[in-house]
């Protein structure tokens, strides 16, 4: 082999990288990656975006990747750089999001010796990722991160962590392309490629059979690709089912449509909740019956036949027992639905479920969602509600970092295709929104990006202001700011008898001045009639801001399912007045 | 249980219990063994028993049995975690084959005090057909191997002798499907 064709792990990586199509990359430089950054330097492909802190990093991959739907990367040092993605890596983990970690490692030799910034780096993050590599070998570098960008990208997405030893990025070695690499079949779980026909056949026979079935539709519709979410609404619309989703499958079918019902789940919908509780036919496409989507288990949707897909073979049955699954992929069974049904002619349209219907227009009677807006102080509910009023018209994408401000953005904000919502569901990361807002604003840099955030949230990552300044990112951080870590005063108003401990968030900053000081700018809601304007002007302008909307501090956000209680045991709010047995404290078991 | 032993089993009397062996095929790479037993660890489940070697050089491939405990909804969502790994191939409930072969390994040192205990001890020994590695004086080590229930009743019987003292070590379940 001569010479000429051999580079050095560094530069290796980066043409792996190009051989990817991957266009930026999220880092952080230090000892171990020095390297790496050499190389960087005498490029030009790969735009490196240089965080604040690593956990900037990783949230900024998240929301590349979530707003882009391809694989977000970033690049840290040893030790306290790679412990400090942990959360990052966990976070994507939990919600399937396909990102790269690139992580620089002590020399070879120095492994196991206790050396500077050296850290077991593939034992912390091995059960937080889907998979991660020691590279001890240069030789095998390409094909191990042509390999990862697989795993990370097919079957139910996740993270994946590359480690590199510094030696490995100084060492020499013949470059593999990706298109020259065999992939080991057993080794990318890339679920079944052929959609099973009797599944498909099943279904269609129990939709035909069906008094009141609902699509109950997850975070795998969006990661099947935009197409599964057309599918979606072909099928919807053919059939007349009711639809709810959880929390990460918002966008997948259009939340205005008159056949969504809204999220489902410990803060969803009372109209989607009861109708999970009462269908015949539930059809689970792409989600995985998690905790606060069924609340307690043995009075979960008691009276369905259950049908599910979903390419993550452990997430069947798993948490319900389901009557009939599939390992396909979403697109594929539902395109196959679809024109199942067509060449059949199975004529569906004869059955519209009106009885079903009627049912859950009596339940929308109910206007869960009803909130009172008085003369002077802000209900988040109405910041958020104007802010969707006030930027629907445009090519929005939303972050959330997390808590009530996240369950109101998810309640208020009406999205009409996917990946235009970035949350934090699984892991439930606060801190995670305006990292998540940066990398969604580099993968669109035309369109709006907001980051629906809460002061106490926003305060867990606020260095990657910075970020945002000095690569010119105009997103833009709406604070519903009530002074407390709102969840955690909401939990302990009802279920801790009152008791705030530690909730209320003293010594805040001033959110303008603090916007000044970091050269973004800074705007104000204090009171009502300042919400619009205050909207219409973070919006026009045309660099990184921070609006500071001060909301009332006591709001709690309804419907609740509390933790343990089943669909139909839902706390609605004060506002609820059909139920008489609402007296006290504005709860009621329904 | 459809595993049966390749050794007769004088007494047929097995316990009833919810193990189950599941046999695993993966690649013989670092810190599969760590992903396995950090995943039962962090899901909670149980390991009651573990043996990892290379079985295949070419293919640079490792069996990995493990005998663990759990309601059958359970053992399948171990299986579902277990062939989600990267290197994994793919995951068996031994239970689950229509046939399949189960086998263990044990060496018993025994060390007894007087005649009588010796006569029972080589009569159990008989009985099961141990294999004696090594006697002298009052120290005997037998080597016994069958199915894991097998090698319980044998330790069971030893154990009804008093006034002996029981040093043993178990390779923990193999098994293999036909």
């Amino acid at each position: 082999m001569s010479i000429e064709n051999e580079f050095t792990g560094a530069e290796i990586l980066l043409k792996a990288l190009k051989d990817q199509d991957v266009e930026t990359i999220f880092g952080y430089p230090g000892g171990a990656v020095l390297p790496i950054y050499d190389a960087i330097f005498g490029q030009n492909f790969l735009k490196h975006v240089l965080v604040r802190q690593e956990a900037g990093a990783v949230h900024a991959a998240e929301g590349y990747a979530r707003s882009s739907g391809k694989v977000g990367v970033l690049l840290v040092t040893s030790g306290p750089g790679v412990t400090n993605v942990v959360t990052g890596l966990t976070d994507a983990l939990m919600d399937s999001i396909p990102i790269i970690c690139i992580s620089g490692q002590v020399p070879s030799h120095l492994i196991g010796t206790d050396a500077f910034q050296e850290c077991d780096t593939t034992g912390i993050t091995r059960p937080c990722t889907k998979h991660n590599y020691l590279v001890k070998d240069v030789s095998k570098l390409s094909e191990t991160i042509h390999e990862a960008f697989k795993i990370a990208s097919s079957g139910r997405p996740g993270p994946v962590l590359i480690d590199i030893p510094k030696d490995v990025q100084f060492a020499k070695s013949k470059y593999i392309p990706k298109n020259k690499v065999n992939f080991r079949k057993h080794r990318i779980k890339a679920g079944s490629k052929s959609v099973d026909k009797n599944f498909v056949q099943e279904l269609v026979n129990h939709i035909k059979n069906s008094e009141r079935p609902i699509f109950y539709v997850g975070g795998g519709c969006l990661n099947s690709g935009p197409q599964a979410s057309q599918e979606l609404i072909k099928l919807v619309n053919k059939t007349n089912i009711p639809i709810t989703t959880t929390l990460h499958g918002l966008g997948c079918f259009p939340g205005e449509d008159k056949s969504s019902l809204g999220m489902l789940g410990m803060h969803g919908n009372y109209e989607a909740n009861l109708a999970m509780n009462k269908c015949d036919l539930m059809i689970n496409v792409g989600a995985r019956f998690d905790d606060r989507v069924t609340g307690r288990l043995d009075a979960f949707s008691p009276n369905s036949v259950k049908f599910h897909i979903d390419i993550d073979q452990s997430s069947i049955n798993k948490n319900v027992k389901v009557d009939f699954h599939t390992n396909t992929d979403i697109t594929l069974t539902l395109k196959e639905i679809n024109s199942f049904i067509e060449s059949n002619n199975i004529e569906l349209e004869k059955k519209d479920y009106n009885k079903w219907w009627g049912q859950i227009n009596d339940w929308r009677k109910k206007e869960c969602l009803h909130y009172e807006q008085g003369d002077e102080v802000i209900k988040p509910q109405h910041a958020i509600s104007r802010l969707y009023e006030l930027t629907s018209q445009k090519d929005t994408f939303i972050t959330t970092e997390v808590g009530q401000h996240q369950m109101w953005a998810a309640q208020y904000y009406k999205f009409s295709k996917p990946n235009r919502w970035i949350t934090s569901g699984g892991l439930g990361t606060m801190g995670f929104g305006m990292p998540a807002a940066v990398g969604a604003q580099m993968a669109n840099p035309h369109s709006l990006v907001i980051d629906i955030a809460g002061e106490a949230s926003f305060l867990m990552n606020i260095q990657e202001i910075a970020t945002a300044v000095q690569y010119k990112l105009p997103i833009k951080i709406f604070i519903l700011n009530n002074e407390y870590m709102g969840m955690v005063r909401q939990w302990q108003e009802l279920l801790h008898g009152s008791r705030y401990s530690e909730s209320y968030v003293d010594a805040l900053p001033d959110f303008k001045k603090l916007a000044e000081s970091f050269n973004a700018v800074g705007v104000r809601a204090k009171k009502v009639s300042d919400l619009d304007d205050t909207i219409n002007e973070m919006v026009s302008i045309d660099r990184p801001v921070i609006a500071d909307i001060w909301v009332d501090k006591k709001e709690n956000c309804f419907p609740m399912i509390p933790s343990g209680a089943a669909h139909h045991e839902m706390l609605l709010s004060k506002y609820d007045k059909e139920n008489p047995e609402n007296q006290e404290k504005g709860k009621v078991l329904v | 249980m459809s595993s049966t032993s390749v050794y007769p089993t004088p007494i047929n009397a097995f316990k009833q219990s919810k193990r189950s062996v599941l046999s695993v095929i993966v690649d013989n790479e670092p810190g599969i063994l760590a992903r396995i037993v950090g995943l039962f660890s962090g899901r909670g489940y149980n390991i009651e028993a573990l043996n990892v070697t290379v079985v295949d050089i070419k293919d640079n491939l490792s069996r990995i049995t493990i005998e663990t405990l759990g309601e059958e909804k359970v053992i399948s969502q171990i299986i579902a975690q277990l062939e989600k790994l990267v290197p994994v191939h793919n995951a068996t409930n031994l239970a689950n084959l229509s046939e399949s072969y189960e086998a263990e390994i044990c060496l018993v040192k025994i060390k007894f005090e007087n005649d009588e205990q010796d006569q029972k001890i080589l009569n159990f020994a008989d009985i099961y057909r141990s294999r004696t590695v090594q006697k002298r004086q009052n120290i005997v080590v037998y080597e016994i191997s069958g199915t894991s229930e097998r090698i319980n009743k044998f330790l069971d019987d030893l154990n009804t002798i008093g006034g002996i003292k029981v040093e043993l070590v178990r390779s923990g379940p193999i098994g293999l499907g036909i």
